[in-house]
């Protein structure tokens, strides 16, 4: 019971991290209609400025800062440079287009921080565990990093319910042209759009940091998991994105954790070890068909 | 009274709040022209679209030839007999003529699971073909990409995909919707022979083009039809001219 | 068009006297490097069927290649071992394993082509593209945590397939029977593209909603044409298994998949020859890069985002057309 407690937070967890990531995502696929496969790129920017300015400067904080202002940097520029100009263009080129600046942003990290992962300490006022039930400690950290995502969530809810521009945005996830009709600056709104979701990915790289390595390709694992997350919640809505990221973030921990428990009782030891790996690797996947078979469209599609 | 070749009855679709079709009811006779008007926002290309199968309405039947097609697929639909052209010219832009037009023929088929032979090879094709490039005045493009095509040529080159297949019932969704005047004339040549020899039910906007060529006329306002008539019966509707007509003049 | 045929003969003439060039030049990893070229060149132009005929923009192609790999790496695995069920080990003795191995190579990554594909096929648009992808990376996952058959280590496979006729294990005949595979699938696919099934998919690319409207039932083509391009994709993969002896779970990388769609945008969506040439293009790119650094990615990443925004068409049609762009 207590393991499963522990293992519900972790699940909790990598759903908050995922949701971080599609949040911004499915709002630029939803809006732009433009796929964006370089926001893995993003996550990893986040995650590598903010493990070098926390070893530098040894603040935590001045690494929160330098990680959002980077990621948000560069997802503002490879908006203005590369995709605004493939808006209006077909789904192939924007595949390939940002499949090159994923090349890139992964290469130049091998140039400037080397082959070798990064690792980043975990700030000393987030160290150490807490016992939230009796007989169970849990990290500090890892609780803050829940808090913080579910703090972005309440945050965005409330842009997008009581503010006139979140109104907005949401509004052009559902229709392009409404918002156009609106007088909205398009231009300003998709630049703005884009770079807060490349800052929330980098928000999810940096508190990533101190848990998984900080390596080149970092960002690709992430950016799969992200499209199924948006598969199963539906390309546009943040909703979605929050619900489907935490099916997610539970399917794939509780299946690792769980699995080869499960399986014991019906196979041999190693059997099970072996076939729950498979089967655990591979849960999310399975579960993101079940949905496709069932609700194709995700399961709250922005779009009619 | 002649015999309904389609048959609407009850229908509602709805996009959120927003009720696109309300308890419409609608009878196209077989062999009849039979149009439907309606200011804009009055949902008859959404109406057209759940006739073809590229929606499906949340309630209410659709009844063609006898037989329920409410939840049918499109491209089942399309078997039975029912062939669209689309507001916005919708042909395969990056096919060459001959091919668009040898596509509409083969594609009522299912047998087409062909891998190595030429398509122009299929049995039975080469003089269809070549009778439909002529009927439908594209024989001097027939190997040109259909995307090189003027507007009028390609508004020719759909409504002769909608016809190759000798449909029983078509459905012209704005078919003036973009031609100039010549192009009008010509298209309302085209519509009036073929008059008689299928049922057509024509969604325009053009009053003139409407009122020579319908045998009947439905009036749409809201999702809803308020009249259906003679165009003489349709001029002289109150309810239609407080809503409709009276908006023109 | 006769430009075309001209470029196309010239490429074969070229290709049937490579392997005596590179005999000549005493320089045997030219031979190899060709292999590869020729077989990265058939997995890229059975992609192109997708994106260029089907409008199917298959994130995940890597996939088939990768289960072809696999079929081939796993069968010979277990021809040449004993206690053998008497039909196969028949086969395993005559000499003939390859009569077996690459047919069922094709066999499986169709099988897996058609299951996937019916799955992804439920969509279209941008979910197709990550459904694509998501599902080449649960196999990624899989042969990953196969640990029977190698897991993160890859499998060797000591040896290549054995046919009649050709001797597999001479690089030089081993050159020729890629070259005979690719022609072959090149021919075949250019008339499959322009039979009736093929003219339906085309029109079924250009503009799907019209194609159903005229009584097309999309989907079954659709099915149909990801099946076949994702068995031709294992017919890659089992030759990629026999030309490196070797496979592993990188094989199912989605950047592969990413690279197969650089070598058919390079080469020419749509030209199913042009991805081949392609393949040529990055592959050489790659080994001539990678002289002068290792950090090739670094250039070829800005080099694709400016192709795909000025050379939108690819090389071959721009070299074949001899069009220059300040002319």
């Amino acid at each position: 019971m207590l393991l499963f407690c522990e293992q519900l937070l972790n699940g909790l967890q990598l759903g908050v991290t995922l949701f971080l990531m599609s949040a911004g995502l499915t709002l630029v696929f939803g809006i732009m209609q433009v796929i964006n496969l370089a926001h893995g790129s993003f996550y990893m920017i986040g995650a590598y400025v903010g493990a070098t300015v926390a070893l530098h400067s040894g603040s935590f904080l001045l690494a929160i800062f330098a990680a959002l202002g980077a990621s948000w940097l560069a997802g503002c520029l490879a908006e203005a440079l590369i995709l605004r100009h493939l808006y209006r263009r077909r789904h192939l080129d924007q595949v390939l287009a940002t499949f090159g600046v994923i090349l890139f942003c992964n290469e130049m990290t091998r140039i400037i921080w080397g082959r070798q992962p990064l690792f980043m300490d975990i700030p000393a006022a987030l160290s150490g565990s807490v016992q939230i039930l009796p007989g169970l400690p849990y990290p500090i950290y890892r609780l803050a990093v829940l808090a913080v995502g579910l703090a972005v969530a309440v945050l965005l809810w409330l842009i997008f319910t009581r503010t006139r521009i979140g109104m907005q945005v949401r509004a052009g996830a559902v229709n392009r042209e409404m918002v156009a009709a609106l007088g909205v600056n398009i231009t300003l709104l998709y630049t703005l759009v884009f770079g807060c979701g490349a800052m929330l990915a980098g928000l999810a790289g940096l508190m990533a940091g101190p848990i998984l390595a900080v390596e080149p390709g970092m960002g690709e694992s992430i950016l799969i998991l992200t499209f199924v997350v948006i598969v199963i919640g539906g390309i546009g809505s943040v909703r979605g994105a929050f619900i489907g990221a935490v099916l997610v973030g539970l399917v794939d921990t509780l299946g690792r954790a769980f699995l080869p428990l499960l399986l014991r009782l019906l196979l041999s030891p190693a059997t099970a070890d072996s076939v729950a790996a498979s089967l655990a690797s591979m849960a999310i996947y399975i579960f993101m068909a079940l949905v496709l078979v069932i609700k194709p469209k995700g399961l709250f599609p922005a779009h009619h | 009274m002649a015999e309904a070749l389609l048959d609407v009855t009850g229908l509602n679709k709805s996009f959120g709040a927003l009720l696109a079709t309300n308890d419409l009811s609608l009878s196209v006779r077989q062999g009849e022209v039979h149009a439907l008007i309606g200011p804009n926002g009055a949902g008859k290309t959404t109406l057209v679209n759940q006739l073809s199968g590229d929606l499906i309405a949340d309630s209410g039947r659709v009844v063609f030839r006898g037989q329920d097609i409410t939840r049918l697929p499109a491209h089942h639909r399309a078997r039975l007999g029912i062939a669209r052209s689309f507001q916005i010219t919708h042909i395969f832009e990056n096919l060459t003529v001959a091919e668009n037009l040898g596509l509409a023929l083969l594609a009522g088929h299912g047998g087409n699971f062909h891998f190595f032979r030429h398509w122009r090879r299929a049995p039975r094709l080469t003089e269809r073909l070549e009778e439909a490039l002529t009927r439908f005045d594209l024989l001097q493009h027939r190997d040109q990409p259909a995307a090189s095509l003027s507007h009028g040529e390609k508004r020719q080159l759909e409504v002769g995909m909608a016809l190759v297949v000798d449909p029983q019932l078509l459905i012209l969704d704005e078919p003036m919707a973009g031609l100039g005047p010549g192009g009008t004339v010509e298209l309302t040549r085209i519509i009036r022979r073929l008059k008689g020899q299928l049922t057509i039910l024509l969604v325009e906007h053009d009053m003139d083009v409407v009122f020579s060529l319908a045998d009947r006329i439905t009036v749409l306002v809201y999702g809803h039809d308020i009249a259906t008539g003679t165009p003489a019966e349709i001029r002289g509707n109150a309810l239609v001219r407080q809503a409709y007509l009276g908006e023109e003049g | 068009m006769t430009r075309k045929q001209l470029f196309l003969l010239l490429a074969a003439v070229l290709l049937s006297l490579l392997p005596a060039a590179a005999h000549l030049f005493g320089n045997p990893y030219l031979l190899s490097l060709a292999s590869r070229i020729l077989i990265y060149g058939l997995a890229a132009a059975s992609l192109d069927l997708l994106l260029g005929y089907g409008a199917m923009i298959s994130l995940g192609h890597a996939a088939y290649v990768g289960i072809g790999a696999y079929a081939a790496g796993i069968l010979h695995l277990h021809l040449g071992a004993p206690g053998l069920a008497p039909a196969l080990a028949l086969v395993a003795d005559s000499e003939v394993s390859g009569l077996v191995i690459l047919p069922l190579a094709v066999l499986a990554a169709s099988l897996a082509a058609l299951v996937i594909g019916a799955l992804c096929l439920r969509t279209t648009g941008m979910h197709f593209i990550m459904i694509t992808l998501a599902f080449a990376q649960m196999l990624y996952y899989f042969f990953i945590s196969l640990e029977a058959y190698g897991g993160d280590d890859g499998l060797s496979l000591l040896g290549r397939s054995k046919l009649p006729l050709v001797n597999l294990d001479n690089d030089t005949h081993f050159y020729y029977f890629c070259l005979f595979c690719l022609i072959a699938f090149l021919l075949l696919a250019s008339r499959l593209v322009h039979s009736r099934f093929g003219l339906i998919l085309r029109g079924t690319g250009d503009n799907e909603r019209r194609a159903r409207g005229l009584g097309v039932n999309t989907g079954r083509y659709r099915l149909a044409l990801f099946t076949i391009a994702g068995g031709s994709a294992g017919l890659a993969g089992a030759l990629l298994a026999n030309h490196s002896e070797f496979v592993s779970p990188g094989l199912l990388n989605w950047t592969l998949s990413g690279e197969l769609m650089v070598m058919v945008l390079l080469g020419g969506i749509g030209t199913l020859f042009g991805p081949v040439f392609g393949a040529a293009v990055y592959l050489l790119l790659e080994e001539g890069l990678n002289m002068y650094t290792e950090h090739w990615m670094a250039y070829m990443g800005p080099l694709l985002v400016l192709a795909v925004l000025f050379a939108r068409n690819g090389l071959l049609p721009l070299l074949i057309s001899g069009r220059k762009r300040h002319g």
